[in-house]
C-alpha cells in the first residue's frame, strides 16, 4: 500500500489550492479525481471574482494561493465592480476561458514536484490511530497522516432535467456514490443541498443586434500582484432580458417544474434562484435582466446567467426562445438542477478539521458553501492545516478581523448554514479593513510563515510595502498656501486652508485626493497608480478605519480567551438551557466564537468567562 | 488592564449621594478630563479625596468629590475612580454621558464584579454568587426592556429599526450585486429617512426626560443676591401645597431641598444655605453656591429686586444661568426700575401675587407637551445612555453627508441599527441579509 503524508479527495478549486499548498509545504500528497478532465472544471458560470468574491480571490492569492494566478492569465474581459460606492466594497470580476481555466490549473498540478495526481473515485476510508486510509472503486488503497476533502457537488449526486433524474455529477461527471455512506459510518451528519445551473447557448444562433454589450474595463489591477501585466480584453459580454411570453410559459408550465412542484427536496440558495422561482416570487416583476457570457475562446458556447432552470429540455428550448434577442438560439447544453450531499459544518473547529476526528478536514462545497472562490478560500486553509497537522504544529484560524476567509470559516462553523453559503461583503462586520487592495498586506507575513509565500513573492511584497511608506512619507511634507494652492483648491471648489499644512491633511477635503495633488505637485510620478490608490484610501478614510480598528480590538478581547475542549457546560448552573446545548454541539474555541452562536446571550458570555478563568485556575 | 467602563453605581431613586463609578485602563485620565480641582497637585494621589468641579457641558459645573483607587487596590483590580455628586437621576445621568463622551464604555450587567473576579479581587467560592449578580442584573435589565417591548414605546424603536434595516437592504444589494440591481434604484430620500429616525429617537429623549421629572421631580435652583427675597419666593411657592419637607441631614451637602406639588409634579427647591447666611463673604460665597445649585438644576428661577437696577451682582449671575432660566421679578408692589427681560415673570412674594403663574411656567420651562404616561417607560439608564449613542450617531451621519461613500454610510447606519438592538435585542445580522433575498431579485 503506498504511503503519502497527505491525500486530497477531489481536484475541484478547493481540493487544488488544498493539494498545492501541502506539497508546496514538502507533504507527499496524492490528489485523487473522478475524472482528470474535471480538474478546476468552472461547472456554472465562466468568471471568477464579483462583490466579496474578488476579496477572496485576493486574499488566497496573498496567502500564496494558484486562483488568483490562473483567473489573471486565462481572463476574457476584467472589471472591477462597484466602483464608485467606496474603496470598502469595491472588487475584481474576470470572464474566464473556461478550457484554458482547467488546461492552466492543471499544467501547474503537474508540475508540482511533490504532488501526484491521480484519477479515481474514493469509495471508503478507515481511519486507524496514527493514520488514514482510503480505498478506490478500483480497489486500490492509500494510506495518509491527513486527509483533505474537497468532493464538491459529487456525493450521491443527481441531475434533475423536468422528470429525468440521473445519478451524475456535474455535466454528466461520474458521481461519488459510495463515499458519504462510509462518511456517515465515521458519525458524520450529513445535509443534502441543491444548485442549478443555466442552459449554454450556440453563439451563431444569437441576435447580438437586439442585445445591450458589456465591455471591460482598461488599466485594471489584476487578481495577483504575481502577475506581471495588465489583463487584455478579449470578449465582450452581452444583456439582454426575459419577456411576458417568457413569464407566461413559465407560469402555465409550473406543474412540470421540479423545484416548485416537490419533486427536488435539497435546499437551494436563495441568492441563486432558478427562473421559475425568480418568475413566482417576483411575480410583479415585467421582466428579468439575463447576461449573455462567452464560456471560452475556442468555443461558440455562451452561458445564459439569469436563467438557471431544471425544467424538461423541450420547455426549456421554448423558454429561451421567447428572451429577446434569442428567438432562434440552439441550446447546446441544457440548463439543470443538482442535488448533493454535503456536511453539516458545524462539525468542524475554524481550522476546518472534523473536531471528532483529529486529521480530516474538509473544504469547498462539501461544508456547505457555494462558489468557486468560497471553495479556494476553504482549500487554502484546509491545506495549510494539513500540514501543520503532520508537522504537528498548532494549526491556522483566521479571524473575521483578518479576512473575509476568516469570516467565511467563522459563519459557517459556528452558525452552520441552512442554504448554500454564497460570501458577500455585508457578512463582514469589519469590510472596510478587509478589501481587496490590502489583501496582501493583511496576509502575506501569515502565508510566508507557514511556508506558502515563495521568497519572489515576499521580494515583491516588501518592495511594494517600501514604496507604500515612501509615499506615505512624502505626504508628510508640509505645502505652502501659494498661488499654487489655491489654484488647486479653487479648482475643486474648496475654502483655501488658512495655513501651511501636510500634503496629508489636505487630502481630508472632500474634493482633493492623491491625483489631484499629483497633477499639481508632481511628487509621484514614478509610481504607480494603484499604490498611490491604496495610499489615499488608507489617508482618506482614516477616521473611519480607525473606528473599525477600535472594534476589532474589543472583540479580539474576548477572541484571546480560549476555552478548554473538553469544558464541561452542563455544569454550569448559570447558562440557559439553549445556551448550554448549543455551546455543547459547537464547542467554540474561544469567548468571541461562544458569542457568536446563535442562542447565546451577553449574560451567557459574561458567566462563562468567569467559569473559564476559574477552571484554568484549578 | 481592560478598557475603562463606567456607571452609575449607586441605586438610581432621590438618594442623597449618587456614585459614577469609572474602572479600566486610562479610568483617571478619562476621570480628569471631566474633573478638575485646585487640590490636585502633580498627580492625583491615590485614595485622597478631591473636592472640585465636574464638567457638565459648556460652562456648567458641578461641585463633587473624586476618589483615585490605584489598581490593584481597588475593587476591580483596576484604576477605579469614583464621583460623588449630589443625588437625583439627572445629575447622575449628566455625569455618566460626560464620562462616557470622554472615553469610557458604558458597562455590561456585573461587568464590574466581573473584573473583581477575574483580577483575583474576589475569591472563587464568591464566583457562584457574582453569576448570580449578572443573572439578576440582567433579569432586571431584560424585565426593563420588557417593559420597553410591551409599550408604545419599543414599537417606535422597533419601527425605527425597521427603516434602518430596509434602508440597510438597499444598500447592501446595490454594492453586492451591483449587475443585478437594475430596478433598484437607491433610495434618494436615505438622508429624509435618516433624519425622521433621528428624530423619532430625540422625540423619545425628551419624552423620557419627562418621564424622569414625572419620577424624581423638577429640580428648580433659586439665586439671585441677598434681599431680593429668595426665602420669601420659597415660603409663597411652598405655601399650602408643601408636601414633604426634607432636610437632608447628616451630609456634607449644604443644599437644602423643600418639595411641593403642582399638577401632580414634584417639584424640588433648591436653596443655598450660604446665600442665607450674613457673614463677610457672603457675596462671593452665594455666587460659588448658586453655582452648583445651577449644575443640577432642571429650571432656574433668578430672581431680581424690580424696584432697583441691575446691579454689579446680578450681572454676574446674569452671565451665569443659561437658557433654562426664568428672571422672577419680585416686590412688584414698588414702582419698577429694573430693566425687562424676554423670559420673565412679575410677582409680589409679600402680597402673594402671580405666584400661580410661576408654577406653570415653572412646569412648562421642562415639560412642554402633554405627557403620554403609557408611553414613557424609559428609566433605565442604560437604554437612556443607548438611545444617546445612537443620536449621536445619526447626527454624525447628518454632519458628514456630503462626504460618506456608500459603504461608509452603511457601516455607520448598520451601527445605529446595532446600538439600538441593544434595547430591542434585534441585532442579528442574517436578517439584513434575510431581507435583502426576501426583497430583491437575485441570482444568476
Amino acid at each position: 500500500m503506498e504511503k503519502f503524508d497527505s491525500i486530497v479527495v477531489g481536484a475541484g478549486h478547493a481540493g487544488c489550492e488544498a493539494a498545492l499548498a501541502l506539497a508546496r509545504t514538502g507533504n507527499k500528497t496524492l490528489l485523487l479525481t473522478i475524472s482528470l478532465d474535471a480538474i478546476a472544471f468552472l461547472a456554472c458560470n465562466p468568471s471568477i471574482g464579483g462583490t466579496a468574491k474578488g476579496q477572496l480571490v485576493a486574499e488566497v492569492d496573498a496567502l500564496g494561493g494558484q486562483m488568483g494566478i490562473i483567473a489573471d492569465k486565462t481572463a476574457l474581459q476584467i472589471r472591477m465592480l462597484n466602483s464608485g460606492k467606496g474603496p470598502a466594497v469595491q472588487s475584481l470580476r474576470v470572464q474566464s476561458d473556461k478550457n484554458a481555466y482547467h488546461t492552466e490549473m492543471k499544467k501547474v498540478l503537474e508540475n508540482e514536484p511533490n504532488l501526484f495526481v491521480r484519477q479515481g473515485e474514493v469509495v471508503e476510508i478507515k481511519v486507524n490511530k496514527n493514520h488514514k486510509t482510503i480505498t478506490t472503486h478500483l480497489g486500490l488503497k492509500y494510506q495518509a497522516k491527513s486527509i483533505v476533502f474537497a468532493t464538491g457537488v459529487y456525493l450521491k449526486s443527481e441531475i434533475i432535467i423536468g422528470k429525468s433524474r440521473e445519478k451524475t455529477g456535474p455535466n454528466g461527471f461520474k458521481n461519488s456514490s459510495k463515499l458519504s455512506d462510509s462518511l456517515k459510518k465515521l458519525g458524520i451528519k450529513l445535509l443534502r443541498f441543491k444548485t442549478g445551473t443555466p442552459p449554454r447557448l450556440h453563439a451563431r444562433s444569437v441576435n447580438f443586434k437586439k442585445m445591450e454589450i458589456q465591455n471591460g474595463e482598461e488599466d485594471i489591477l489584476t487578481f495577483s500582484y504575481m502577475t506581471q501585466k495588465k489583463v487584455e480584453n478579449k470578449a465582450v459580454c452581452y444583456l439582454t432580458y426575459t419577456t411576458p411570453k417568457t413569464h407566461e410559459i413559465i407560469k402555465q408550465n409550473l406543474g412540470k417544474a421540479p423545484a416548485i412542484s416537490g419533486e427536488i427536496k435539497g435546499v437551494g440558495p436563495r441568492y441563486c434562484p432558478s427562473i421559475e422561482t425568480k418568475v413566482v416570487r417576483f411575480a410583479d416583476r415585467e421582466r428579468h435582466q439575463l447576461f449573455l457570457e462567452p464560456e471560452a475562446l475556442d468555443t461558440q458556447e455562451m452561458y445564459l446567467q439569469g436563467f438557471s432552470t431544471s425544467m424538461p429540455a423541450d420547455l426549456q428550448l421554448e423558454m429561451v426562445h421567447s428572451v429577446v434577442g434569442l428567438e432562434n438560439a440552439e441550446i447546446m447544453r441544457d440548463a439543470y438542477a443538482i442535488e448533493y450531499d454535503c456536511i453539516e459544518p458545524t462539525q468542524l473547529k475554524p481550522t476546518l478539521e472534523l473536531k471528532t476526528i483529529p486529521g480530516l478536514f474538509f473544504a469547498g462545497q462539501i461544508n456547505g458553501t457555494s462558489g468557486y472562490e468560497e471553495a479556494a478560500a476553504q482549500g487554502i486553509v484546509a491545506g495549510i492545516n494539513a500540514n501543520l497537522f503532520n508537522k504537528q504544529k498548532p494549526q491556522l484560524v483566521l479571524k473575521r478581523s483578518d479576512a473575509y476567509i476568516g469570516v467565511l470559516i467563522d459563519d459557517i462553523v459556528t452558525k452552520g448554514t441552512n442554504e448554500p453559503y454564497r460570501m458577500m461583503t455585508s457578512r463582514a462586520e469589519y469590510r472596510l479593513l478587509l478589501r481587496q487592495d490590502n489583501a496582501d498586506m493583511r496576509l502575506t507575513e501569515i502565508g510566508r510563515k507557514v511556508g506558502l509565500v515563495s521568497d519572489e513573492r515576499y521580494k515583491k511584497f516588501q518592495q511594494k510595502c517600501k514604496k507604500m511608506a515612501k509615499i506615505e512619507k512624502i505626504l508628510q511634507q508640509k505645502v505652502k498656501v501659494d498661488e499654487k494652492l489655491k489654484d488647486l483648491f479653487n479648482k475643486n471648489g474648496e475654502p483655501i486652508p488658512k495655513e501651511n499644512q501636510r500634503f496629508c491633511d489636505l487630502m481630508k477635503r472632500t474634493n482633493i485626493d492623491i491625483f489631484k495633488i499629483d497633477e499639481t505637485y508632481h511628487l509621484f510620478d514614478n509610481f504607480d497608480k494603484h499604490l498611490l490608490e491604496n495610499v489615499n484610501t488608507k489617508i482618506k478614510y482614516e477616521g473611519y478605519l480607525k473606528q473599525q480598528q477600535e472594534e476589532v480590538e474589543r472583540m479580539l478581547a474576548n477572541e484571546n480567551v480560549s476555552i478548554p475542549e473538553d469544558f464541561d457546560y452542563n455544569s454550569v448552573k448559570g447558562l440557559r438551557v439553549e445556551a448550554r446545548e448549543k455551546l455543547s454541539t459547537i464547542k467554540p474555541l474561544n469567548l468571541g466564537q461562544a458569542s457568536r452562536i446563535s442562542g447565546v446571550s451577553p449574560a451567557d458570555i459574561s458567566i462563562l468567562s468567569i467559569l473559564v478563568k476559574k477552571q484554568k485556575k484549578k | 488592564m481592560e478598557k475603562c467602563i463606567a456607571s452609575v453605581a449607586t441605586p438610581l431613586g432621590r438618594g442623597a449621594i449618587s456614585i459614577i463609578r469609572l474602572s479600566g485602563k486610562d479610568s483617571l485620565n478619562i476621570a480628569l478630563k471631566v474633573f478638575s480641582s485646585k487640590n490636585i497637585k502633580k498627580q492625583v494621589l491615590p485614595r485622597f479625596m478631591y473636592y472640585g468641579n465636574l464638567k457638565l457641558g459648556n460652562d456648567l459645573y458641578e461641585q463633587c468629590l473624586m476618589v483615585f483607587f490605584k489598581a490593584p487596590f481597588s475593587y476591580t483590580g483596576e484604576d477605579v475612580v469614583e464621583f460623588q455628586v449630589h443625588g437625583g437621576v439627572l445629575l447622575a445621568q449628566k455625569v455618566l454621558e460626560e464620562v462616557l463622551d470622554a472615553g469610557a464604555i458604558l458597562a455590561e450587567p456585573g461587568e464590574f464584579s466581573k473584573r473583581a473576579f477575574l483580577n483575583g479581587k474576589i475569591t472563587l467560592d464568591k464566583a457562584e454568587a457574582i453569576i448570580g449578580e449578572i443573572d439578576a442584573e440582567s433579569e432586571a435589565e431584560l424585565s426593563s426592556s420588557l417593559q420597553v417591548t410591551n409599550g408604545k414605546l419599543s414599537n417606535k424603536i422597533l419601527q425605527a429599526q425597521e427603516k434602518l434595516k430596509l434602508l440597510l437592504a438597499e444598500l447592501e444589494v446595490g454594492m453586492d450585486y451591483p449587475d443585478e440591481t437594475e430596478e433598484t434604484k437607491l433610495k434618494e430620500n436615505i438622508f429624509e429617512s435618516l433624519d425622521n429616525v433621528l428624530s423619532e429617537i430625540q422625540q423619545i429623549l425628551s419624552n423620557s426626560n419627562s418621564a424622569k421629572y414625572l419620577k424624581n421631580g423638577i429640580n428648580v435652583a433659586l439665586v439671585g443676591k441677598t434681599n431680593v427675597g429668595k426665602s420669601s419666593i420659597m415660603n409663597a411657592l411652598l405655601g399650602e401645597d408643601r408636601a414633604i419637607v426634607t432636610d437632608v441631614q447628616g451630609t456634607t451637602r449644604d443644599q437644602i431641598t423643600e418639595t411641593f406639588l403642582y399638577d401632580g409634579i414634584k417639584i424640588n427647591l433648591i436653596d443655598t444655605a450660604g446665600i442665607r447666611k450674613t457673614d463677610d463673604r457672603v457675596e462671593n460665597l452665594g455666587i460659588q453656591k448658586s453655582k452648583s445649585a445651577l449644575a443640577c438644576a432642571d429650571v432656574v428661577l433668578f430672581v431680581l429686586d424690580g424696584s432697583e437696577k441691575l446691579s454689579e451682582d446680578d450681572k454676574k449671575i446674569k452671565n451665569m444661568v443659561g437658557q433654562n432660566t426664568i428672571f422672577v421679578i419680585n416686590k412688584t408692589d414698588k414702582k419698577r426700575a429694573l430693566q425687562h427681560f424676554e423670559n420673565e415673570i412679575e410677582i409680589s412674594a409679600l402680597k402673594n401675587t402671580n405666584i400661580e403663574n410661576l408654577k406653570k411656567a415653572i412646569k412648562e420651562m421642562v415639560i412642554s407637551n402633554e405627557i403620554d404616561f403609557n408611553k414613557l417607560v424609559i428609566t433605565n439608564e442604560r437604554q437612556y445612555s443607548i438611545l444617546k449613542d445612537a443620536e449621536s450617531i445619526l447626527q454624525n451621519i447628518q454632519k458628514d453627508e456630503q462626504i460618506l461613500s456608500l459603504d461608509i454610510l452603511a457601516m455607520q447606519i448598520k451601527k445605529v441599527w446595532q446600538t439600538l438592538g441593544k434595547i430591542t435585542g434585534n441585532t442579528e445580522n442574517e436578517d439584513i441579509i434575510d431581507l435583502i433575498f426576501s426583497k430583491f431579485c437575485l441570482g444568476k
